[in-house]
């Protein structure tokens, strides 16, 4: 656990004792060092116990994916940041990059946390990062508001979460991880706990994004730059979905009856949002709703708490964390070029780009879950256990996978297919670094269909 | 009427008395790319990428990294290197030849051992109660 966690705090002074020229080779060689390392944490020696434990960070099934899934997006947002970073002066580069650092050492903490107040830290401590790349690194002015709807929504839904802690360390004792699935059973009765059960969660639906709550992802996803809405969508929608998971356990019996609502709102989302990406006219946005969608289906999944829809989640997040941001690199690549995000204005871009068409098509389809990456058969998993929940829910699942299909071919089509406008006159040709960032991104895709059982949590 | 408040001297805070200049806006109008709505006290160093020279033309092998020639191709090679021929293959074929991940294998060569033998002995294959009935104490009938 240390050998990751070390070397990523040091990767933050070493940013600073880099001379200018060698700073973002040096960047992206030890963010891969890391990550490859990082791929040590999945020879997990059980199914379900704890492995790699200190006193504060452990590893189990269900947070080891998540955990890599941290350490490879590092070298992929320093690849991604590179270009538009490079006319700023050296020491807002060096920043830049710190605050990268700096929020994956906070997510792997999280990720890791073995007690319920040190992810709760953690998991507030990721906002902060965050919030500067947003409000300082975005490029329209709209991104201060989008800054605001970030950091109010979260952490109005975190302040109850917060109480509902404490509550629980003084009635508790502890809060550990290790211990907190053998608390003796409580008498949940009063209408205060079913108040403390929503203050348990509503931190993490807010984050998810349930879709009633979901208002700030479009604005902070779209304002963000290319790594921050990578790490966004990639990471920080799984921390409300790990969340979940984690606190869930000690939520019972009130689960049974109270997350009706929630569960019939977080498939509500997934149709309107899907039909709101059917509408959109903004790359970005299109690609943030459809974020809200599939993780609607995810927070559904985490609520029913049947062991096939806790698999299904996690695969599913983790899927989704590198389909996503997968796309916004795609939409950056176009946005880089053409200075805009309307989908229109960048549009029969095979013609020009036909390399760059090959990956806008792979991500496509692994957003419109085509068997058998890993999107389907989370999908599918999850499906498959709503329907035995209740029957009813197959309408809005089956409509929502039919929209995903719809607005994924719309992006593709409209981006892709076509003829070119007649204003492109002059696109540069594709990088290789941006060949090289959709590679990490989607060949790990392809590599997890032949082995899934690396994402299947607590499940055999 | 405010800027008449320094009158007031040193009872105001100093930011006060500099109010004119504070409300001027410092960053330039309205440009044709996507403007930084934050004052640049330094002047962008090179406008290339943005329009003007592709950094094709001065270096066709451009690899997206770096306008250095050289330092671009060490990039690359770095990316490359450590991202597809360390992470992807060397740590796919790790993770590849884990021995057993999770145990999985292990359950089932456990589970069928364990059949073998309660067959063998005639038991039932597995328990009806998961725990021992008789180490559950129940609460007594009476209203709690």
């Amino acid at each position: 656990m240390l050998k990751i966690l070390l070397p990523s705090i040091l990767l933050l002074p070493s940013m600073w004792l880099t001379p200018k020229k060698y700073l973002w080779t040096t960047a992206l060689f030890y963010s891969l060092v890391i990550a490859s390392t990082s791929l040590l944490w999945l020879a997990l020696p059980a199914e379900i116990g704890w492995s790699f434990l200190n006193y504060f960070m452990a590893s189990d099934p269900i947070s080891t994916p998540l955990l890599v899934l941290t350490c490879w997006l590092l070298p992929l947002m320093i690849l991604a940041s590179q270009n538009h970073l490079m006319l700023e002066p050296i020491n807002r580069q060096r920043t830049f990059i710190s605050l990268l650092i700096s929020l994956q050492i906070f997510l792997i903490l999280a990720f890791s946390a073995t007690e319920l107040i040190m992810f709760y830290v953690m998991f507030e401590a990721t906002l902060i990062p965050t919030l500067i790349i947003i409000t300082r690194w975005g490029n329209q002015m709209e991104r201060l508001n989008a800054g605001t709807y970030f950091l109010f929504y979260t952490l109005a839904g975190s302040l109850p979460l917060l109480i509902a802690l404490l509550l629980l360390q003084n009635s508790a004792g502890t809060l550990s991880f290790f211990t907190l699935p053998y608390l003796p059973p409580t008498h949940l009765t009063l209408w205060a706990h079913k108040i403390w059960w929503v203050a348990c969660l509503l931190a993490f639906l807010v984050k998810m994004p349930l879709y009633g709550a979901h208002l700030w992802l479009p604005k902070a996803h779209v304002e963000a730059p290319i790594a921050g809405s990578m790490v966004l969508a990639a990471v920080l929608l799984k921390l409300g979905g790990y969340g979940m998971m984690r606190i869930l356990v000690i939520l019972d019996p009130l689960t049974k009856e109270l997350n009706y609502p929630f569960i019939i709102l977080a498939l509500w989302g997934v149709i309107m949002t899907g039909s709101i990406c059917l509408r959109q006219t903004d790359l970005k946005a299109l690609i943030a709703y459809s974020s809200v969608s599939h993780m609607g289906l995810v927070a559904a999944a985490i609520l029913i708490q049947t062991p096939w829809a806790l698999t299904g989640a996690l695969i599913l997040m983790i899927a989704h964390g590198l389909t996503s941001s997968a796309l916004f690199c795609l939409a950056n690549t176009n946005y880089e070029r053409s200075h805009s995000r309307t989908m229109i204005l960048a549009r029969g871009l095979q013609t020009l780009l036909p390399l760059a068409a090959i990956w806008w098509f792979t991500a496509t389809l692994a957003n419109l879950a085509l068997p058998p990456l890993p999107n389907l058969m989370g999908e599918l998993m999850i499906i498959t256990s709503l329907f035995n929940w209740s029957m009813w829910t197959l309408i809005m699942t089956g409509l929502g996978t039919l929209i995903t299909a719809g607005y994924s071919l719309y992006m593709f089509l409209t981006t892709q297919r076509g003829p070119l406008p007649n204003h492109l006159i002059s696109l540069d040709p594709s990088h290789s670094r941006e060949h090289l960032l959709l590679t990490l991104h989607l060949l790990p895709l392809l590599l997890l269909v032949l082995k899934p059982e690396l994402l299947w949590g607590w499940n055999a | 009427m405010l800027s008449r408040l320094p009158r007031l001297g040193l009872a105001l805070p100093r930011s006060v008395s500099v109010l004119s200049t504070r409300f001027v806006s410092q960053s330039k109008a309205d440009s044709a790319i996507s403007s930084t709505a934050v004052t640049d006290p330094y002047e962008p160093v090179n406008q290339s990428g943005h329009g003007e020279v592709s950094p094709f033309a001065k270096n066709p092998d451009f690899h997206g990294f770096s306008t250095d020639p050289a330092e671009d191709e060490r990039n690359m090679k770095v990316g490359f290197f450590l991202g597809i021929s360390v992470a992807l293959v060397i740590g796919g074929t790790f993770i590849h030849y884990l021995p057993d991940h999770g145990m999985r294998k292990w359950a089932r060569r456990e589970a069928e051992r364990l059949i073998r033998l309660r067959e063998k002995d005639g038991l039932p294959l597995i328990q009806e109660n998961y725990y021992d009935a008789s180490k559950i104490i129940l609460p007594s009938s009476n209203e709690d």
